[in-house]
């Protein structure tokens, strides 16, 4: 049945111009959807659908003027009879207006790591009043608490260990350390206590509520929390959700005491003497450099034919090289066919290049990947679309396909990195608060903090490749850098590419101490559209290792001394 | 016959002119030349028509594309579509999309240009409910901060050409293309000393008017000319006492013009003069060129003729003025001032002026100052004549005198070829005989 959208009261205006017309006769329109734009000499404001409907006609054009009452299309509303536009109806799930609603929220946010928070945080810089939900009590999620920092902390063990070792043969020897588990647990849980304190702070600072249990939408604007305490509903009027992901573990996997995922890893439950890491990416090898420093015979098995698939081949390769002294076996195109929970241990069969072959190991860690937590906080109820992998897609303001719920971090899809997430989730609190922003980043850089660490941003070469890219290159060895040599060692790599019309820098790849924090430069000189000279004529300080970043760019623009080069062309 | 494709038409030299306003929807009656959109380049603001009656199948042009000769507009069915030919039926999608439309969230950027986006664009598919899509900055040659910015702005980046280092979008072109003006094109001084704003409404009640287009475009350009020409401006006068007689007459044979009655005024006796004294002086009919090293003598007459319209101030220009009659003169005067005032002038018929003449002849005054209308180096202004007396060495005689102000560009002609040209001027205007010689 046809009605009338008319203006609504939009202040002080009159005869306001119509600058923009979104949508068409017939069109289907979505409550709160963008019919028009007006434009008074203080600023744009949209005329929304007052609920599911079919726009019948439009009354007004570009460059007519309007005031309150004037009518601007007629529309038939998709549950027929709309009783009077104001308190509108809800979207299709018939509304069922909850009978209790225990807290009211402008905003609330699913999720409390580093995309959660940060976006709870930043909205409730401008103003909103926002409501966390995350299942912990410890705010951070993975990576506070399970994840980036304590893997740090125990990495940070690992390569005092290694370093220490490996100065025996540069004449200083400290002999075989003691390993106290307890303490190094304990010192690892206090990193990350201090942190997550800071962050509860960080939220009473902000007046941000927070509400510990998991969550889950019952429509379009509530959401069911199960605290402790028992359910509790919350009504709130715009919702982003940071619900993460959580380790993939394959279903043939028995359950046992001495089979991890990586959460288990970090629980230092003790050190095995034979591990085996399934799965050889970031998660997998950090956990293995950990528990190998700590004294485990380490095998990797990886499906793929590299370690750190994604990461260029070269980049990998010192790092490859450095491993396969250290570990035990590193199993390429390999796949685990039978894992049985045994007392005697963990027994594998696996099959690769060299048949079929069956081991058995004191531990094993799973790291094959990890799945975004889409299918687990009732989006359906929401109207929010998740795909059969659990991912939901957003647009560059990080919208789901409902206008006033937005999505960011491992959930909207890959690469699942905290600081994409955090990135991703200031978008979403500002175009949530009304702000106009958009997730417009060329680059998200990744890192391993392996030894060597390997890092890279932008455009990888196997990309370049792929997508016929016309790129140039320069690399860099740090068998050159004094600074390398000095801390021992020699195997490290800053890989430069270059746009070859423009000759910006596009990608960069760096393996070697470090590697991670070198990687910001690059990262920084992608976003700023940097040529080879920018960066070549930047004077960097000597020794360092961030100077190895200005030399591949010199490699480039064929002005590098530190190295012989024979001339281009 | 089915849908004819509506495509912009020849609009001069003018490329990447943005839309400013769709008149029509799908499903619109229009009739031939009905104004389909309106464009607006930095001179003016242009319909594009309707080749045929019809009625509109597709708008393809969106209010903010820049469009040129040739791109897409509109789809028109023509009125006689159902008679002939298998028409084929209702929403057949044409096979090939229109080159020109501008998808705003392409998500792949054309090969080559700029430098590539990093990784695939994070964003799959856009959902669905999602209001209308932000543009892809991915290729934009702009630091984040200017990115954010012009998000803020809601500005497309793609559209804006930087005027940083290599084509760098900085902060001032945002501004500049926010503003509405061209870019930064503007000269050395780093920055002039802004009036402070004044809060008026402090001091009794005031009224907020938005300037008018027209306004809003001449503003920037005479300021771009205000500062970057060193103007001077110099004043004589001209006995048009036989003149005006000779006006008269003409005038009123003008009235009873049997085909179409018109009116002659001074100006087109002024224009033929003007052109006479050009040519006698060639510098002041040149252009300087662009990096100021050289002057363009231009070996035509076409003048401009500032026109007052109800929205601003409009130059139409009338071209090779010396091969016209004063009466022929007289008669295109009077169809460009009428199509100036009705906002339909085309963009040939603004462009190419080689000398300006201002005339507030009809309204009054003693003398101004006229802005030169750069490129040009030199514009005459006109003000209205008045009876004086005249010493002719032995008695005063009463006689018409017209004030004449050349304003010039000082860096292309001195004070003493300015006076010469303005005598010049004088003799001829006093005995027009002298502009056949």
């Amino acid at each position: 049945m046809p009605q009338e959208i008319r203006l609504p009261d939009i202040g002080d205006f009159k005869d306001v111009p119509v600058i923009e017309i979104h949508v068409a006769p017939g069109e289907a329109v979505k409550k709160e959807q963008t019919l028009v734009t007006l434009e008074s000499d203080k600023a744009t404001l949209d005329v929304p659908a007052p609920g599911d409907g079919v726009i019948g006609e439009l009354h007004v054009k570009v460059g007519d003027k309007v005031s309150q009452g004037s009518l601007i299309a007629t529309y038939a509303s998709v549950d027929g009879a709309v009783a009077s536009p104001p308190p509108a109806a809800h979207p299709s799930p018939p509304p069922p207006p909850p009978a209790h609603v225990d807290f009211e929220a402008d905003l609330v946010v699913l999720g409390a790591g580093p995309g959660g928070y940060t976006a709870a945080f930043r909205a409730a810089d401008l103003g909103e009043k926002v409501l966390l939900v995350d299942k912990n009590a410890t705010l951070g999620g993975v990576c506070l608490n399970v994840g980036c920092i304590p893997s740090k902390a125990l990495l940070h063990v690992a390569k005092t260990i290694d370093e220490a070792a490996a100065m025996a043969a540069h004449g200083v020897s400290f002999g075989v350390p003691s390993l106290d588990l307890a303490a190094i647990r304990g010192w690892k849980d206090a990193v990350v206590k201090r942190l997550t304190t800071g962050l509860t702070g960080l939220a009473r600072q902000r007046k941000v509520t927070v509400v510990t249990g998991e969550g889950a939408f019952t429509s379009a604007n509530t959401l069911r929390v199960e605290t402790a305490e028992g359910p509790r509903t919350v009504r709130f009027a715009k919702a982003i959700i940071a619900a993460g992901s959580e380790p993939v573990a394959p279903g043939f996997i028995p359950s046992d005491k001495r089979i991890w995922d990586s959460t288990a890893a970090l629980e230092m439950r003790f050190t095995p003497n034979r591990m085996l890491v399934l799965g050889g990416g970031i998660i997998g090898l950090e956990m293995a450099t950990v528990y190998r420093a700590l004294g485990a015979e380490i095998t990797v098995i990886e499906m793929m034919d590299q370690l750190m698939p994604g990461a260029d081949p070269d980049i990998v390769a010192p790092l490859a090289k450095r491993l396969g002294k250290f570990y035990d076996k590193i199993l390429l195109k390999t796949k685990v066919t039978a894992v049985k929970a045994e007392p005697e241990g963990i027994v594998v069969a696996y099959e690769g290049e060299g048949g079929p072959k069956t081991e058995t190991f004191d531990a094993m860690l799973v790291s094959v990947g990890r799945r975004p937590n889409g299918k687990m906080i009732g989006a359906e109820a929401a109207g929010v679309t998740v795909d059969e992998r659990g991912f939901i897609a957003v647009d560059r303001e990080m919208r789901t396909n409902v206008h006033h719920i937005f999505a960011i971090g491992d959930i909207v899809g890959q690469p699942m990195l905290a600081h994409k997430a955090s990135h991703e989730g200031k978008v979403a609190a500002e175009v949530a608060s009304g702000h106009k922003s958009a997730f417009d980043a060329k680059a998200i850089p990744s890192v391993a903090y392996t030894d060597p660490e390997v890092a890279w941003v932008g455009v990888t070469e196997t990309e370049a490749k792929a997508r016929g890219i016309k790129y140039g290159k320069a690399v860099f060895p740090w068998a050159a850098s004094g600074r390398s040599l000095a801390l021992g060692r020699d195997e490290g790599l800053t890989k430069t590419l270059w746009d070859e019309e423009t000759q910006r820098l596009i990608g960069c790849g760096i393996v070697g101490t470090d590697a991670g924090d070198l990687i910001s430069e690059a990262a920084l000189a992608i976003e700023m559209g940097c040529e080879a000279e920018d960066i070549g004529l930047t004077i960097h300080p000597h020794p360092t290792l961030s100077e190895t970043f200005a030399m591949s760019a010199e490699a480039f623009a064929g002005t590098l001394t530190d190295l012989y080069m024979p001339k281009k062309k | 016959m089915g849908k004819i494709d509506v495509s912009v038409p020849d609009i001069g030299d003018f490329k990447d002119v943005p839309v400013i306003e769709v008149l029509v929807k799908p499903g619109d009656e229009v009739k031939v030349d009905q104004s389909l959109v309106t464009l607006e380049s930095d001179k003016a603001t242009m319909d594009v028509p309707s080749p045929l009656a019809g009625k509109v199948a597709e708008v393809v042009a969106k209010v903010g594309d820049k469009v040129s000769m040739g791109t897409l507009i509109a789809r028109v069915e023509t009125a006689d579509a159902e008679a002939p030919a298998p028409a084929p039926a209702a929403k057949d999608e044409p096979a090939a999309p229109p080159p020109a439309a501008k998808e705003p969230e392409a998500s792949e950027p054309a090969a080559g240009k700029g430098p590539p986006p990093a990784p695939a664009s994070p964003f799959p598919a856009a959902p669905a409910a999602a209001g209308p899509a932000k543009p892809d900055f991915s290729g934009v040659f702009a630091g984040p901060a200017v990115r954010r910015l012009a998000r803020e702005l809601d500005l497309d980046l793609n559209a804006i050409k930087g005027t940083g280092e290599n084509g760098r979008i900085t902060r001032e072109d945002v501004k500049a293309a926010i503003a509405g003006a061209a870019p930064a094109v503007a000269s050395g001084g780093a920055g002039l000393p802004s009036i402070p704003p004044v809060d008026f409404a402090k001091f009794g009640p005031v009224e907020t008017m938005p300037l008018s287009r027209i306004k809003r475009i001449s503003g920037p350009r005479l300021h771009a000319s205000w500062v970057n020409v060193p103007h001077v401006t110099h004043t004589d006068e001209a006995d048009v006492t036989e003149l005006e007689a000779f006006r008269k007459s003409l005038d009123e044979d003008a009235r009873k013009d049997k085909a179409k009655p018109y009116r002659v005024s001074l100006l087109p006796l002024l224009m033929r003069a003007a052109v006479a004294t050009l040519k006698a002086f060639p510098t002041f009919n040149a252009a300087l060129s662009p990096d100021n090293s050289a002057l363009i003598l231009r070996k035509y007459w076409h003048i401009g003729v500032a026109v007052d319209t109800p929205d601003g101030l409009v130059v139409a220009v009338i071209k090779d003025v010396d091969q016209k009659g004063v009466l022929d003169l007289a008669r295109e005067l009077g169809e460009l001032s009428e199509k100036a005032r009705a906002g339909k002038l085309s963009p040939a018929e603004m462009q190419g002026a080689t000398f300006t003449i201002s005339s507030l002849g009809g309204i009054g005054g003693t003398a101004f100052t006229p802005i030169v209308n750069a490129p040009e180096v030199a514009i005459l202004g006109v003000v209205r004549s008045k009876m004086a007396p005249v010493w002719d060495g032995k008695a005063f005689h009463p006689r018409l005198m017209l004030p004449l102000c050349l304003s010039y560009d000082h860096r292309v002609i001195d004070g003493a070829a300015a006076a010469r040209f303005m005598r010049h001027l004088a003799g001829l205007v006093e005995d027009m005989r002298r502009v056949i010689l």
